[in-house]
């Protein structure tokens, strides 16, 4: 450290820092530092003069201090938007993310904003996009942040009502929208996330004549690069539409057979370790719930399916399932009614198996519920990540962990009504209220990564005791 | 609510003024475009990076980004074509140097722009779709560099140049050479596939079919190949110094379908040095090599298979059928052995143990053994002679080799039962005669046999040492009980042979000299004294003595002869002269035996302890023999030896081959019934498949011969036509089993 070529000195807007080459070189080289002190860049190091550089002072010494610990500490007079625009200046803005929040996990979140937004009405969907940004789904407009929570243009398909979102990657939101009637138009569009412009559009082929079309729920199944969509078209052609990410083109068509819903899908869900496509239709879009595997694989196949249209009677009908998911970690079903009640169902089995609900977590809502359910009602959700449940009910969000699922925290926010969809990505979670068009944003914090990495050996540890039942 | 808004708009509406400079773009723009310039120009120094970085960052953030990109297409262009016309400038071999230095300048610069346009590499051409910095400048290279008109073709004439120039064994500048072609892959592996790869293969391709054109033109088959295999490992050093790993694949295909594969034929049958004389040669060296190349082409290890096999099966088939060889049947086997044991050093030194081959061999060698059918006997005979002298004085180890070694030829046999038949009578000959060499070789050779062929087969062999084992008890016990009163009368040495488990030969008494048919009579009182319920016969001609004998000047002798030669020399203790008569009436001896019981005693140089009378090679029946008080012998004991051929006489042979024929017939009989108890039902066609299919670890049943036994047991009602199908025989149910046990109890 004494080295004196070791040191750098710089003047930032007038006021002079005094750092290390060391810490700098933790900017990495594709950054303003990496650069400029890149062999090619000669730098007149026998001079005494600092290096200056044009920018604001106060965020270069947050920056610096980034560099240094790994930590980030924004003073409070110091506006974000600021200190993000810095970091994007030096091309740290990767570190700033970093930092920002610690990896996921449902039982350390803590509320971390809530962004209102413009739009009128009820919010339709969320999306966590990869690297913390965001997109909503409001009417027939779609609303991007980035993870600065900063709006971008917005995407509008033909104003037609939007009915699903999805991310492709960082950069590209496919969004699915009802078809727009007497154009033969519209659908399905891929947009670019920062400039809000649409660059492709997904046609359906029946018979190789192109037919319009209305697409619901979207999947996305990243390693063989292919979109799924629920669609409805104007003459029964309903069913699953898959195209592929890079052409943009049609690859297949699961057409949706008699006595069963596909095309009117609430949620789709593609799972990569059974190479299957989850499809559930839920009340009250139709009369019963049908949820089923589809295998796209010749020749196409449902090879799992289940459904409540042949159980009849009042008493099932408080057990409606009003959303699903698959677990691949536990070969399992994953299924909520309207009290919150969790229900499992087996996927091994080929056939429809029944549900074995769980009651614990019904046992608690039971207060609070009759006081909510008048108002206009919102539907739980689900949602899975990484060994955690989570489902969504009234203004909370309940997580679940472990074997046999327990409840394990609660997640509520003061203000904005219920929570109509909530979504989990980029190490964030974000949930949509309903009624005052506000978006919550929940994030683990940071763990220190310096302090972890330079003395693993002494960590604290906890004992935890946990009582048989 | 309106205030706040309306002071946000106030500060937007200023910012706004002071940006829209009307010149504030262009003006930042010549400042990068001359840092550009200066970057190309090696005059970097005087520039600041932070400068720039702020120019360009401010140009994407006030919506300039287009312009910026644009610029930078427009100037590095600019820049590319200069660079083009002055490496196009340069002469001769000084151009792939102005290339590699140009390179390696537009390299440099290329890192310092992108370092500038940092910002715009991250924002804007994200979000523009466009080509980030790095990759344009990459592009534009090849396309205003590599793929110009004058540069493109003379760049890949250049390169191909140098490596033809390098195969005929000129030095060339790697180093030059492997950054031109890092280059090529930096552009894009399509760039270095087009632009380079595909032409240098087809270059290759022709190179290497003039090339082998003419060394199999004047080059034998052996430095045919040495010159192949220096080329295809130059090939491979050439890419690993200066191309793309994955051309190593590409162009060793090449060279293995241009020299190899198209030649393939023409040199294992190269006259003078195909295969067949690296063969003969044992050139190990030459065969691993030819081994080595065949297996990188399609059906070349094939190839080399077939004209080995038939090559093999034809010095094969010449040597079994050879009837020089067929003379000596130890030379005969060892001769055997030794063309095994050299195919199979070829296959292990130079073939790699390929177990191919190793079939191949062995199935030629099934083919050429079974074509002489004496060869079982003649694999038998072997054993005999190491078994009775053969190993004597070799280690335990080199006994087992050498007896894995005939098991090795055992298994190749067809009719195995007729080994065994041979082997059984090799064997009673070696136990009677006391000629085995080693109890252990012996047991060990019969362990084998068993583990290759079943209990079955070698029960009787094994009855044979137990019978062995048994006798000697049983003489111990005799003379432990009589050896009293027998005083010194001869001692005697009886094996009690079990019926069945030895060679039958028909024997016929002969009349024993007195002393010792008084002793017989005891031991055989003795022995059923001791064994109710059984029948004693001597095999008079199968055993040996031992007599003492006083010569004309005192000298004593001890004789080893058969038991034959003793009567007939025991009668010469009363007289000194007999006439052929007198001895066969005196003895009773066969006259053939009889006749070589004499040729033993009076014919054989240095062993005649008879004299004949008149003196001649044959015997006749007017002869008369004299004992001849003349014999000497330097040694004390003197062996006399049976006239016996070693190798069967053709009737002889004649007898064997019926008797096997005769025991095979039950065996066939057997595996019939037991096919069909298990079937019911079966036409004729596959019970001769499944009847082969159980014998051949046996023998190879005739057709014909199953034949005739399906229809003797059809007589016998043991299995019935099925009356509609004439084809197919049919076990009657009811006798079923009765047909089995009976049949099954013949074996």
């Amino acid at each position: 450290m004494n080295n004196p070529r070791d040191l750098i000195r710089f003047n930032v807007g007038g006021k002079i820092f005094q750092t290390t080459s060391t810490t700098l070189a933790n900017a990495g080289r594709s950054s303003f530092f990496g650069a400029l002190f890149d062999d090619n860049w000669n730098l007149n190091s026998n001079s005494d003069d600092p290096i200056f550089i044009d920018r604001n002072p106060d965020c270069f010494g947050v920056l610096l201090d980034l560099l240094r610990t790994g930590e980030l500490c924004i003073p409070p007079h110091l506006p974000e938007k600021l200190l993000f625009r810095e970091a994007y200046f030096y091309g740290l803005s990767d570190h700033v993310r970093c930092a920002r929040w610690g990896p996921f996990d449902g039982n350390r979140l803590r509320l971390t904003s809530s962004v209102s937004g413009r739009a009128p009405g009820d919010g339709t969907a969320i999306r966590a996009g990869p690297d913390g940004g965001c997109c909503v789904a409001h009417g027939c407009i779609v609303h991007v942040y980035d993870w600065t929570l900063e709006d971008h243009p917005p995407l509008q398909l033909d104003y037609q009502i939007v009915n699903d979102v999805g991310w492709l990657d960082s950069h590209n939101v496919v969004v699915s929208a009802c078809e727009r009637l007497g154009r033969g138009d519209c659908g399905m569009g891929l947009f670019n996330a920062v400039d809000g412009e649409l660059r492709h559009r997904f046609h359906v082929l029946h018979d190789s004549q192109v037919k319009s079309f209305t697409a619901g729920a979207l999947g996305f199944d990243s390693n063989q690069h292919k979109i799924f969509a629920s669609c409805k078209g104007r003459s029964n052609e309903y069913g699953i539409g898959v195209w592929d990410q890079m052409t943009g083109h049609q690859l297949d068509f699961f057409y949706e057979p008699l006595g069963w819903s596909l095309g009117d899908a609430d949620r789709l869900q593609w799972l990569p370790g059974s190479n299957c496509l989850l499809v559930a239709t839920l009340f009250p879009r139709k009369d019963h719930c049908y949820i089923s595997l589809l295998d796209f694989r010749a020749p196409k196949s449902m090879v799992w399916a289940w459904s409540d249209a042949h159980v009849g009677g009042m008493m099932e009908d408080q057990k409606r399932v009003r959303d699903a998911i698959a677990m691949e970690e536990t070969s399992s079903m994953c299924v909520v009614n309207e009290f919150e009640d969790l229900g499992f169902m087996d996927l091994r089995s080929s056939g429809a198996t029944s549900i074995r609900w769980s009651s614990r977590s019904r046992l608690i809502m039971k207060g609070k519920h009759d006081k909510m359910a008048e108002d206009e009602p919102c539907y739980p959700k689900l949602g899975f990540h990484n060994g955690q449940l989570f489902s969504s009910m009234n203004d909370s969000i309940s997580v679940f962990s472990g074997p046999e699922w327990v409840l394990t925290s609660r997640l509520r926010c003061a203000y904005g009504g219920p929570i109509c969809d909530f979504s989990i990505g980029g190490g964030r979670l974000f949930a949509l209220h309903s009624e005052e068009n506000v978006f919550d944003v929940w994030e683990a914090p940071p763990c220190a990564l310096a302090l972890k990495a330079t003395q693993p050996e002494r960590g604290i540890c906890l004992i935890v005791g946990a009582e048989k039942q | 609510m309106s205030n706040q808004k309306k002071k946000t708009f106030h500060i937007e509406a200023f910012k706004h003024r002071v940006v829209v400079d009307p010149k504030y773009a262009d003006k930042t723009w010549k400042i990068l475009e001359h840092a550009i310039h200066e970057i190309y120009n090696h005059n970097a120094s005087g520039l600041s990076f932070e400068e720039l970085y702020r120019n360009a960052y401010n140009m994407v953030l006030h919506k300039y980004g287009e312009k910026l990109y644009s610029g930078l297409v427009t100037t590095m262009s600019a820049h590319l074509r200069e660079i083009s016309k002055s490496i196009e400038a340069a002469q001769g071999g000084s151009f792939l140097e102005e290339l590699n230095r140009k390179w390696a300048d537009h390299n440099k610069a290329l890192q310092m722009i992108r370092d500038i346009l940092m910002y715009m590499d991250r924002t804007f051409v994200p979000s523009t779709h466009k080509t980030p910095v790095y990759e344009l400048g990459l592009n534009l290279w090849r396309d205003y560099v590599i793929r110009s008109s004058n540069i493109q073709t003379r760049l890949l004439n250049t390169l191909l140049e140098l490596i033809l120039r390098e195969r005929t064994g000129e030095v060339i500048n790697r180093g030059l050479m492997r950054n031109i072609i890092k280059m090529l892959m930096d552009l894009g592996s399509s760039v270095y596939q087009e632009d380079f790869e595909k032409p240098f293969l087809e270059v290759s391709a022709n190179f290497y079919q003039a090339e082998s054109q003419r060394f199999i033109e004047c080059c034998d088959c052996g430095d045919y190949l040495k010159k192949a295999e220096r080329r295809l490992n130059e090939e491979i050093e050439r890419v690993s110094h200066y191309l793309n790993p994955t051309s190593e694949k590409k162009i060793t295909t090449v060279v293995e379908r241009e020299m190899i594969a198209d030649h393939m034929l023409r040199l294992v049958h190269m006259e003078n040095s195909g295969l067949v004389n690296m063969l003969l040669d044992d050139k190990y060296e030459d065969l691993g090599r030819l081994y080595n190349l065949f297996c990188r082409v399609d059906n070349g290890l094939s190839t080399i298979r077939d004209v080995m096999t038939s090559h093999i099966r034809e010095t094969g088939k010449q040597l079994v059928t050879d009837p020089e060889r067929v003379k000596d049947p130890v030379e005969f086997v060892q001769r055997l052995l030794d063309e095994k044991d050299k195919y199979d050093k070829i296959i292990s030194l130079a073939f790699n143990n390929d177990k191919t081959f190793q079939n191949a061999l062995n199935s030629s060698f099934e083919f050429f053994i079974n074509l002489n059918p004496r060869s079982p006997e003649y694999i038998s005979l072997f054993v005999d002679d190491k078994l009775r002298k053969g190993l004597k004085g070799v280690s335990e180890d080199d006994v087992e080799v050498v007896l894995d070694k005939v098991m090795m030829l055992f298994r190749y046999l067809q009719e195995k039962d007729v080994f065994e038949k041979y082997y059984k009578q090799h064997l009673a000959k070696r136990l009677l005669s006391g000629k085995t060499v080693s109890d252990d070789a012996e047991r060990s050779l019969i362990v084998k046999l068993k583990t290759e062929c079943g209990y079955q087969f070698t029960s009787k062999l094994e009855g044979m040492f137990t019978d062995m084992k048994t006798s000697q008890d049983t003489v111990q016990g005799f003379y432990a009980s009589h050896g009293a009163e027998l005083g010194d009368a001869p001692s005697l040495v009886v094996h009690v042979l079990t019926t069945g488990s030895w060679p039958t030969q028909p024997s016929v008494p002969c009349n024993l000299p007195a002393e010792l048919s008084a002793l017989c009579e005891k031991f055989r009182s003795y022995y059923l004294g001791t064994h109710t319920g059984r029948r004693l016969s001597w095999q008079t001609n199968m055993g040996t003595a031992d007599i003492k004998a006083t010569f004309g000047k005192g000298q004593k002798h001890e004789l080893n002869v058969s038991t034959y030669q003793m009567c007939v020399l025991m009668l010469f203790n009363n007289a000194d002269q007999l006439s052929y008569k007198e001895i066969e009436q005196a003895t009773e001896i066969p006259a053939t035996e009889l006749k070589r019981c004499l040729q033993s005693l009076a014919c054989v140089k240095g062993k005649n302890v008879l004299r004949k009378e008149p003196m001649s090679k044959d015997i006749d029946e007017n002869d008369t023999f004299l004992f001849n008080d003349k014999f000497t012998s330097k040694f004390f004991k003197v062996k006399i030896g049976t006239v016996v051929a070693q190798k069967e006489s053709e009737p002889e042979k004649q007898e064997t081959r019926q008797r096997v024929e005769e025991d095979r017939k039950p065996q066939i009989e057997a595996a019939i019934v037991r096919i069909m108890k298990s079937r019911r039902v079966l036409d004729h066609n596959n019970i001769v498949t499944e009847v082969t299919k159980q014998l051949q670890s046996r023998f190879l049943p005739n057709p014909v011969e199953i034949k005739k036994r399906i229809e003797s047991l059809i007589e016998r009602e043991f299995l019935e036509r099925d009356i509609a199908d004439r084809k197919s025989a049919e076990t009657h149910e009811e006798r079923k089993n009765a047909a089995a046990k009976r049949v099954l109890t013949t074996v």
